[in-house]
């Protein structure tokens, strides 16, 4: 697992702060203006983490920038919103992504907002469709472990983010907070690629959870139970053939995009 | 009388070692016009079974040179279902049926006392249906074809057997009057009438048949791979896309595609 890597480091409560205060501000204006703009990232598992929260600064997880999820139809509304909060767009990255993403630069305080539009596309596709009406102000909890466990070369920070929401939330089939293992265990077993990756990070994560010096040892036992049902859902969900033949060939064949990182 | 397996089989089995590459499958699939091969292991036992669907993973996977090596690596071992389904020879006609139903299967291995003898499929069943001799299936019906089987969405069950297995295409293009397609019939629609020994009451196609799945003339075979697979259906209907409500250009098989890429000039065979 790579370390040292982006989004880990001390990170003063000055610092954190702003971020924060960014991001109300932001989700405020949206809802204003009746946008359905979500948050991901860090900062979305900071809100939606109460009683964890404090492990990102415990254990060295520093915010970057304040990303959000959005529907491309309401691509003009945004653009014109974060125009009006002191945002530009870099064009060139909507350009080459073909709109599915946005770039906004704030310079009088040096904040990075990130947008994606209709889905997340890295390493595996994470549709919105239907998906942003069902929590707010950020995406769903199931999307949110997704967006982490979609991560075939997953970072010190993932595993960070993906132990607090492990602590927080119980597993379910409801969206209330819950996490949707049900709709995961769905997505899965639709696509054999993603169902490779999210074992994967899940089996990571639970074995890297019981190294944390940060964690009390009941801690991280609860994430290694959680980690462990998780995979229970993930297996009982029926497969159908496409998986079925996909899972014979295996990692012969690369099962997940190659992600070229923009900053 | 319910009929017996034994009376409906066909004695013995085509079979490839598992180190059988997926060009070499496809190549001996088509060679003896059958769907599955019985992968045999060193110690002469039934290991597992390979049918042309499987294949289809070939085409699915190979979108780039990368994966296309890795699956060219591949082989009957590692691609094959296991264990494989079976049923006695002395077995009914429609315990057959049920078991293909219930485990979403196309054939059945055949023992006799535990002995494997034969080997029944869909198309066995639908031919008792029809009660006609089997006939051994055309190659002209197992290409993608501009010529194919059709009927209207009023046709009697028992019609459509008949011209399955009279015509050797294991499916019927549902049609409108016009041409326009409103779904497909194929073997395994029929299988629940497999006990009435061809008396199919006055059932129709139209309460039999699913939804066809359509794809362009123009699309690649890898598309059409995906395409099956992902729906799991053995065919789609070829349209012209200037004109998707006419009459189907034609019908395209899960065996089309294995028989590609069987041909010596394939990619498959080098």
């Amino acid at each position: 697992m790579p370390t040292g890597s982006i989004g880990m480091g001390e990170q003063s409560e000055t610092e954190r702060g702003k971020f924060e205060s960014e991001l109300k501000r932001i989700i405020e204006a949206s809802s204003n203006a009746g946008l359905m703009l979500r948050v991901i990232g860090s900062l979305a598992f900071q809100m939606h983490c109460p009683k964890y929260g404090y492990l990102q600064a415990a254990m060295g997880r520093a915010y970057t920038d304040i990303d959000f999820a959005a529907y491309r139809k309401q691509t003009k509304e945004i653009r014109s919103l974060m125009a009006g909060l002191g945002y530009v767009e870099n064009r060139e990255v909507s350009i080459i992504s073909e709109g599915s993403r946005s770039i906004f630069e704030n310079h009088s305080n040096n904040l990075h907002i990130d947008v994606f539009f209709d889905k997340l596309d890295f390493c595996h596709v994470i549709s919105w469709d239907g998906r942003l009406e069902v929590d707010q102000p950020t995406i769903p909890l199931s999307e949110m472990l997704l967006e982490k466990m979609q991560i075939v070369k997953i970072n010190e920070k993932d595993v960070v983010d993906t132990i607090m929401l492990l602590l927080e939330h119980p597993l379910g089939n409801n969206d209330q907070e819950t996490i949707n293992m049900a709709h995961i265990a769905k997505l899965c077993a639709n696509d054999w690629g993603l169902w490779r990756t999210t074992t994967m990070n899940l089996d990571k994560v639970g074995k890297l959870a019981v190294g944390y010096p940060q964690l009390e040892d009941d801690q991280k036992s609860q994430v290694v139970t959680q980690v462990k049902k998780a995979l229970e859902y993930l297996d009982a969900e029926s497969k159908p053939m496409a998986w079925r033949l996909r899972a014979r060939v295996g990692d012969r064949v690369k099962w997940y995009k190659e992600v070229d990182e923009v900053h | 009388m319910t009929k017996l397996v034994r009376e409906l089989m066909r004695p013995g089995m085509v079979t490839c070692k598992p180190q059988a590459t997926l060009g070499q499958v496809a190549k001996i699939l088509t060679e003896n016009h059958v769907h599955a091969l019985f992968v045999i292991g060193a110690d002469g036992k039934i290991k597992g079974i390979i049918t042309d669907f499987d294949l289809l993973t070939g085409e699915w996977l190979s979108g780039d040179p990368e994966s296309l090596a890795a699956m060219r690596r591949m082989t009957a071992g590692d691609l094959m279902s296991a264990p494989v389904n079976s049923i006695e020879a002395n077995a009914s006609a429609k315990e057959a049926a049920q078991r293909m139903q219930e485990r979403v299967v196309r054939r059945l291995l055949v023992t006799d006392s535990g002995k494997p003898v034969g080997v029944i499929s869909v198309s066995d069943i639908v031919a008792s249906i029809a009660e006609k001799a089997i006939t051994k299936r055309k190659t002209v019906a197992d290409v993608m074809s501009d010529a194919f089987l059709t009927c209207r969405d009023q046709t009697p069950l028992a019609s459509a057997a008949r011209a399955m297995t009279s015509s050797g295409w294991r499916s019927v293009l549902v049609v409108d009057a016009n041409g326009k397609p409103l779904g497909v019939v194929s073997g395994l629609d029929l299988l629940p009438y497999c006990d009435s020994e061809g008396e199919c009451g006055n059932a129709i196609v139209a309460d039999v048949m699913h939804p066809a799945i359509t794809i362009h003339m123009h699309a690649t075979l890898q598309e059409a791979a995906r395409k099956l697979i992902e729906n799991h259906h053995h065919r789609l209907v070829v349209i012209d896309p200037a004109q998707p409500d006419a009459i189907p250009m034609g019908i395209i098989s899960s065996f089309d595609i294995v028989a590609e890429m069987a041909r010596p000039e394939s990619i498959w065979q080098k």
